[in-house]
This record gives C-alpha cells, sequence and structure tokens, in this order.
C-alpha cells in the first residue's frame, strides 16, 4: 500500500501547536470518547501536555534542511543493520509515526495496522521516521480511525517514569546524566512495587532513549483491567490516599481465666504499605536501640509531639518488648502507635515511585517502540533485561553503534557538556570535527547544523 | 432447580431455564399479568426502599418476573435506575446467599435451592483467583488475586477498599470472609448491570408502557439529587477556594487539582456551564478542557461518576492548604461544605449562580 495516497493523508491528524510535546514525548495521548476527526479536543489535550513539557529548556529550533537530511539517511542506516522485536500480538495494535518534517510543524500519522505497515523493518528502512509508537492496546481493528470503531479489547499495563516529573530533579541544576540517574532509582523503586507487591512476572523493562523509563506489564491477570482500575495501581504504587488507620489490623484475643476478651491492634505486616511502614520503623527502632540513651532520648524528641514521656516510653518498649513490635504490635504503648503512623508517612516519602498518572490509566495510549531511535536524542530505546539493570548506563549502553567508530563535522550552535559514550565533552559553539554519535545527539537536540558542504 | 433459579434469577443456569421456557417475552409480557406485576414490583422496590419486594410464591413467576424488569428497566432507560435497580437485585442475592450459607438443614441434592460459596465462585469465574487461607474447610480470611480484586472493589465506598490500604503481596490481596461475600455481591451487581439498558421491541415497549409509566414517576418523585445544591464560594472549604482562586488566576493547575475542584463543583449541584462561568473570570482558562473534563466527571462522557477526593487524598498532593479549626474535624471537603452550610442561616445564603444570572442580565 503507498503512503502517500489520500488515504493516507486522511488519516493524517496535524496540530502545528503540539510539535515540542510531541518531539520529547515517550508517550502519546491519544482522543478518547470521540472519533478523532474532531481536531478541537485533540489540540486542546496536545497544548496542555505541551504545558507539561515547557519547562524542557532545550526546546527546538529550525532545522536546516541538509542536517534533517543526515539524520533521516542515518537513521535508515542504522535500521537497515538493526534487528527489531516488535511486541507481541502487534497486528492487533495501533501504530503511528512522526515523520521528519521541515519547520516547527509537527505531523503524526497514527491509526495504521501492521497491515498497512508491513513488516516492521521494511516500514523503518523506508520510512526511518523521527519517532515511532505502538499502542498499549490491542483491538479487533487497530487501523480504524476512531477508538470506537477500533474495539478495545485489551491493555498492557505500563509505567513511564520521566525525569521531568521527578520531585527530586531539577532542571537547570542536574545535568541529563544525573537526572537520568534518579530516574532510575524511581526505577528501582517502582519494581519493587511490580514485583514483590503485584506479583507480576511478565515485564518489559525499557529505557526510553529521551529522558526516562517505560515499564511495559503484560501478565494476562491484568490485561482486562479499564481506566479506573489502573487508577488504583497508579495510587497504590504512588501512596495516594493511604490511611495508617487502614493498616491496623484488630484482632480480639480471648481472654484468660476471668479476663474479658480484648483488642489487640497490630500492623499489617505480611504486605501492602503495611508491611513497608513496618521496614522503616524497625530500622529506626534498631537505630535507637543502638544509640546512647540520652542520644536515642534525643533522637525520638526530634518528632513533633513526642516528648520526654513518650521517648521514654518508646525506648522502654523498644529494650523490653522489641520480639513484638517486630511482630507488628502497635499497642505496646500509645507513644510507639503515634510514632508509627509518622512511619506511614515517611515510607510514602522515601518509596514511592512518581509515575506519570495518565500514562498508566490511559488504556489507548502510544507509547515508543523499544529498538527505535528517539528523534530527540538519536539514543536507542533499548530493551534492558532486568539482571542487566543494575549495571545499565544509558548515555553509553544507548548510544548506536552504527553512530560509532568515526567522526563527522558539524557547526554548533548552542555547545555546552555532553555527556555520552562514557566521556564527558565539552563542545564550543562553531565549525568542529565531533564523534558521530555526539554530533547526531547535538543535531537532534536542535543544538548543531550538519555543515555546509 | 426452578426454585434456585427463581432465587438467583441472574445464574447463567437461570438464563438458560427462562430460554428453554419456549415462550417469548412479547407473549409473557403481553398475557401473563402475575409476572408483569412482579416485575413492576422488583423495579419500584429497588427505587422506593432498594429492596426487591415480596418473591412470588409461584417459582416460574418469580423467575420470569426478573427478565420482564431488565426489559422494563430498559425502557426508561436511566441511568440512576439501572444503577438502584442492578444494587437492589444484589443485595437481595446477597441476603439469599449468605443465609443459604449458615443453613445446615438443608442436604445438597440436586433439587436443592441454595448455593454455596463454590457455586457462586465457580458461577462468576472466580475460582482460581479466590485462595482460602489456612484450613480449605474453615479458612481463616482468603487471598484474591489483585486482577479480579481491582473490578469487584471498584464501586465500593470507603477507604478499606483502596488497594493502597491493602496488604496487598505477591499478587494477591488478603480480604476477610466477609469481604469476599461483599465482594461476590459487587460481581451479581455487575452481572444484573451488563448489558443494561438494552433496545426494546416495540412491540414489547407499547405492552409494558403503564409499567414504564409508573416507574417514571417514582423515579421523578424521587430527590435523587439529595446532595447539596447550593453554591456560596464564601463557604466552601479552605483548600478548594484556593483552587478556585487560582483558576480564576489564570494558572494552570496539575490534573488532580483539577480534578478536585472540578468534582467539588458538580458535586455541590453545578452544571458544566456553570461552572465554564466560574472559570471565565480569566480567559485562558481552556474552556474546551474544562468542558470535557466537567462532562467526564459528571458521568456524561464516562460510566462513572466522580467524587471529589477526601482530605488524605487532598493532602498526598500537596492541594490541603490554610487548614482551620473545621478541617480538623472533618475528612472530605464535602463535608467541610456541608457543616458551613448548615450553620449558615438559609436567608443569608445567597447562591452564586443567582447573582451571576443577575449580573448577566444587566449586562444584556
Amino acid at each position: 500500500m503507498d503512503w502517500q495516497s489520500t488515504d493516507a493523508i486522511e488519516k493524517i491528524v496535524s496540530h502545528s501547536s503540539a510539535d515540542t510535546a510531541l518531539e520529547h514525548g515517550d508517550t502519546l495521548e491519544p482522543v478518547r470518547n470521540r472519533p478523532v476527526e474532531t481536531p478541537c479536543l485533540w489540540i486542546t489535550r496536545a497544548s496542555i501536555r505541551k504545558r507539561l513539557y515547557a519547562r524542557t529548556p532545550d526546546c527546538r529550533g529550525r532545522m536546516e534542511e541538509r542536517t534533517r537530511a543526515y539524520l533521516r539517511g542515518r537513521f535508515r542506516d542504522h535500521y537497515r543493520r538493526t534487528e527489531i522485536t516488535p511486541p507481541p500480538s502487534a497486528n492487533e495494535r495501533e501504530w503511528g509515526y512522526i515523520p521528519w518534517t521541515e519547520g516547527p510543524k509537527t505531523t503524526m500519522v497514527r491509526h495504521r495496522s501492521l497491515l498497512e505497515l508491513g513488516s516492521i523493518e521494511d516500514f523503518l528502512e523506508r520510512k526511518r521516521p523521527q519517532h515511532v509508537y505502538f499502542s498499549v492496546g490491542r483491538y479487533r481493528d487497530p487501523g480504524a480511525s476512531s477508538m470506537t470503531e477500533k474495539e478495545w479489547r485489551t491493555s498492557d499495563l505500563v509505567f513511564d517514569l520521566d525525569a521531568d516529573h521527578l520531585p527530586r530533579v531539577t532542571l537547570g541544576e542536574h545535568s541529563y546524566a544525573e537526572m537520568l540517574a534518579t530516574c532510575k532509582e524511581a526505577l528501582f523503586r517502582l519494581l519493587d512495587f511490580l514485583e514483590d507487591d503485584f506479583g507480576f512476572e511478565d515485564l518489559e523493562i525499557v529505557f526510553s532513549g529521551g529522558r526516562g523509563y517505560h515499564v511495559h506489564v503484560r501478565d494476562e491477570a491484568v490485561q482486562h483491567l479499564e481506566r479506573e482500575h489502573r487508577r488504583e495501581i497508579v495510587d497504590y504504587v504512588r501512596g495516594i490516599g493511604l490511611d495508617y488507620e487502614e493498616l491496623i489490623e484488630t484482632e480480639t484475643v480471648a481472654g484468660l481465666g476471668r479476663k474479658t476478651p480484648t483488642q489487640r491492634r497490630h500492623l499489617a505486616i505480611d504486605g501492602g504499605w503495611g508491611r513497608r511502614t513496618h521496614r522503616h520503623f524497625m530500622a529506626f527502632i534498631d537505630e535507637i536501640l543502638a544509640l546512647e540513651e540520652a542520644d536515642a532520648l534525643e533522637r525520638l524528641q526530634s518528632f513533633d509531639g513526642i516528648g520526654e514521656g513518650k521517648a521514654r516510653a518508646t525506648l522502654n518498649a523498644a529494650r523490653t518488648n522489641r520480639e513484638e513490635l517486630e511482630a507488628g504490635n502497635v499497642t505496646v504503648h500509645t507513644a510507639v502507635s503515634q510514632l508509627a503512623e509518622r512511619f506511614a508517612s515517611m515510607a510514602v516519602e522515601r518509596d514511592n515511585a512518581p509515575i506519570d498518572e495518565p500514562v498508566t490509566t490511559d488504556t489507548n495510549r502510544l507509547i515508543r517502540l523499544p529498538g527505535s531511535l528517539h528523534g530527540g536524542s538519536a539514543l536507542e530505546t533499548r530493551r534492558i533485561d532486568r539482571g542487566d539493570l543494575e549495571a545499565f548506563d544509558p548515555l553509553v549502553d544507548a548510544v548506536p553503534e552504527t553512530f560509532t567508530g568515526h567522526e563527522i563535522t558539524v557547526t554548533v550552535t548552542r555547545g555546552g557538556e555532553v555527556e555520552l559514550g562514557g566521556d564527558i565533552f565539552t563542545v564550543p559553539e562553531g565549525d568542529q570535527s565531533l564523534p558521530e554519535y555526539v554530533a547526531m545527539f547535538l543535531m537532534a537536540r536542535g543544538r548543531a547544523e550538519k555543515e555546509k558542504e | 432447580m426452578k426454585r434456585l433459579h427463581a432465587r438467583y434469577p441472574f445464574l447463567e443456569g437461570a438464563r438458560e431455564a427462562v430460554a428453554t421456557e419456549a415462550v417469548d417475552l412479547a407473549t409473557i409480557v403481553e398475557q401473563d399479568g402475575a409476572v408483569v406485576d412482579r416485575a413492576r414490583e422488583r423495579v419500584l422496590s429497588s427505587l422506593e426502599d432498594g429492596e426487591t419486594g415480596e418473591p412470588s410464591r409461584d417459582s416460574r413467576v418469580e423467575l420470569l418476573s426478573y427478565p420482564v424488569a431488565r426489559v422494563l428497566v430498559s425502557l426508561v432507560a436511566e441511568r440512576m435506575l439501572i444503577r438502584k435497580y442492578a444494587r437492589a437485585e444484589a443485595e437481595a442475592a446477597f441476603d439469599r446467599f449468605t443465609a443459604d450459607f449458615t443453613d445446615t438443614t438443608e442436604l445438597k441434592s440436586v433439587e436443592s435451592s441454595g448455593v454455596d460459596l463454590e457455586d457462586l465462585l465457580a458461577e462468576f469465574d472466580l475460582v482460581d483467583a479466590v485462595h482460602p487461607i489456612g484450613d480449605v474447610d474453615d479458612p481463616d480470611g482468603y487471598r484474591i488475586d489483585v486482577g479480579a480484586y481491582l473490578p469487584l472493589s471498584s464501586d465500593l465506598w470507603g477507604d478499606e477498599w483502596l488497594l493502597v490500604n491493602r496488604a496487598l503481596a505477591d499478587g494477591r490481596v488478603p480480604i476477610s470472609e466477609a469481604e469476599l461475600l461483599t465482594l461476590v455481591r459487587e460481581a451479581v451487581r455487575e452481572r444484573v448491570e451488563d448489558g443494561l439498558p438494552f433496545d426494546v421491541p416495540e412491540s414489547i415497549a407499547e405492552s409494558l408502557e403503564p409499567e414504564a409509566q409508573a416507574v417514571r414517576e417514582v423515579l421523578a418523585d424521587l430527590d435523587l439529587t439529595r446532595e447539596i445544591d447550593t453554591v456560596v464560594p464564601d463557604l466552601f472549604p479552605p483548600c478548594m477556594k484556593a483552587l478556585l482562586d487560582d483558576i480564576q488566576k489564570g494558572e494552570h493547575l496539575p490534573h488532580h487539582s483539577r480534578f478536585a475542584i472540578t468534582s467539588f463543583l458538580t458535586s455541590i449541584g453545578m452544571e458544566t456551564d456553570e461552572i465554564v462561568d466560574l472559570y471565565r473570570v480569566n480567559s485562558s482558562f481552556g474552556e474546551e478542557m474544562t468542558r470535557y473534563q466537567t462532562d467526564h466527571i459528571r458521568g456524561d462522557t464516562s460510566p462513572t461518576d466522580y467524587s471529589p477526593p477526601s482530605c488524605a487524598t487532598m493532602q498526598s498532593y500537596g492541594d490541603c492548604v490554610n487548614k482551620d479549626d473545621l478541617c480538623e474535624r472533618i475528612p472530605h471537603p464535602m463535608a467541610y461544605y456541608e457543616n458551613r452550610i448548615d450553620d449558615a442561616d438559609d436567608d443569608d445564603l445567597e447562591d452564586w449562580r443567582e447573582g451571576n444570572a443577575e449580573d448577566e442580565e444587566a449586562d444584556a
């Protein structure tokens, strides 16, 4: 099928206001509940997304035609020698891509089925798009132009960790490498939830090629979940709506002899946020047990609402009743219960994974194809084996091999430090010869142009 | 079997039994007054007291009244009716099956009219998803797969059902026996609600028109919007005041904040247009987005209507600001507003919408 036929063009959704978002976005938000032909909504939602990205310091300027031609050509060379593993049920998914186009106007081609694209590898080699995406959803008719006609069946559960959205990252203060490192820490926290709490087994971890990581969960048990169910998962991972009182199990203990039955309250420590709260709490208890008495009391009193009396009671409980605390019993003393409650909010602060909610709740989301190149960085969107994650360095491991081993000459318009391929380059402005992957990165980011022939 | 199906008409087996009765619905609706009367009672009771009324002693009438009741609900096709009806059917089933479980006098036989937990779990495809803790015959609670838990718990009220408050481990949520029964009740509710409303053939619609009219009347009499319908921004909780202020100043709020204020405003009875007007003080507030989001929250474009977030959620999002004394005593922004409205003298309350309407007239 010819891509440029009128049929294809009819399916093109154009939205000039969304260029920034699309150039940096790793996932795309489709239109829900309305056919895509309604452009106003699309633009509105896209421009809201644009606002999210407005903080991005490196908004791209215009790119010279020769630069674009070079990038396209080299993308093709890369796709020629790269094998792409498509996602499972690729033919039931919607596909979309953004071609290299002139000017700031970005055009997204979407609502394509694999049937229309042909094989992924052929398609990538032929079109060498700037960005390429597939849907997390599976449909009866993925090529239909509205969500209703597509007929949704199931969706992967996906998570997006984006350095832009991390609370511990300040743009301008942290380098790209630092942002990605913080992001990876958050990824490990996310995986803790997904692997331990949720017990998911079919996980695909992906470096987005831009500013973060994606996790695709394909366990059968979650495929059918709808939007509001996915929101519960988001809230769980972020600790939203956590109520300490709900983590407390009350058990009626039969009284011995003439005693009447009593209520025993203890923290649910077998799972969930109760287990996390308990871990932090016990670590703290062991910390104060290791201190001199005076220091321990001082440490305890550093908590709001814990005076000397309560500090003593807690220390006493820790010394004489550590096993009870270990078992989750928080009725040992009111001071203990009060303190444990603090650790619930502390657990959320320390353990929560700041995932991007709209990505996870959206069952029709388009997400970047692993193995493809990111047009805004010329880095590869890389699948990462779980075992290799610890050692994975995005700025080394996602550099495409195609672009290594030789230098090219470019005109740098915005210099600065570039950390890539294991080196830090201090790049001045002006004409110079650079390793091709550094040059590609700068060109893709709009910070350099291919030199004039 | 007949009695069993009459008591649990939503079972797959009951549906088949109805099909093999070999009479078509049109004939029943036209000729079988007892069935139609019982169907009408099922629906009206669900609206009036959340129950399904006194069962007919004739198992056949009782069984057939269920599909006819569904037709009746489909004819009226109000979202509130569907929800109330499904809830009432589920409640009735819940009462019956919990009674069955404790009733040990009746020996289980082919002709038994009772069900046990295993039957119900099998009916709703939950056998593999529910795992007893400890002794299988006398379990110490259960664990349910999270993938089954989420859809079943999603309409349940109360923080204890939120996944975040559950001891989730290895993909399973521990639940007590009572909670499992509640989830089964939800499965029944979902089953009843599934497919409602459907298209009703003209001939059947005509025969049932008097009954449909009776249902519409009761529906109209019910004050289904019992909630507050008073808009006095001065009495808003501090968090909502602050968010509204931000919007009116033209600040771009994160999604959750926008959701919080918009769902709050719809919950106090504001229409989409009114919310748009209230936000409009600043021109860059994004009318299209507001409309879309408001319609969505109100449930016009989505199946769920969303309630505003609780204080705990507001806090976790950092939207809880300027707390005052009343805030300390209430768990929810809605409770705050209800309190303030109740405390205020009715005559002193000036609804923002009235003031706004006058302004518009003055402008005109």
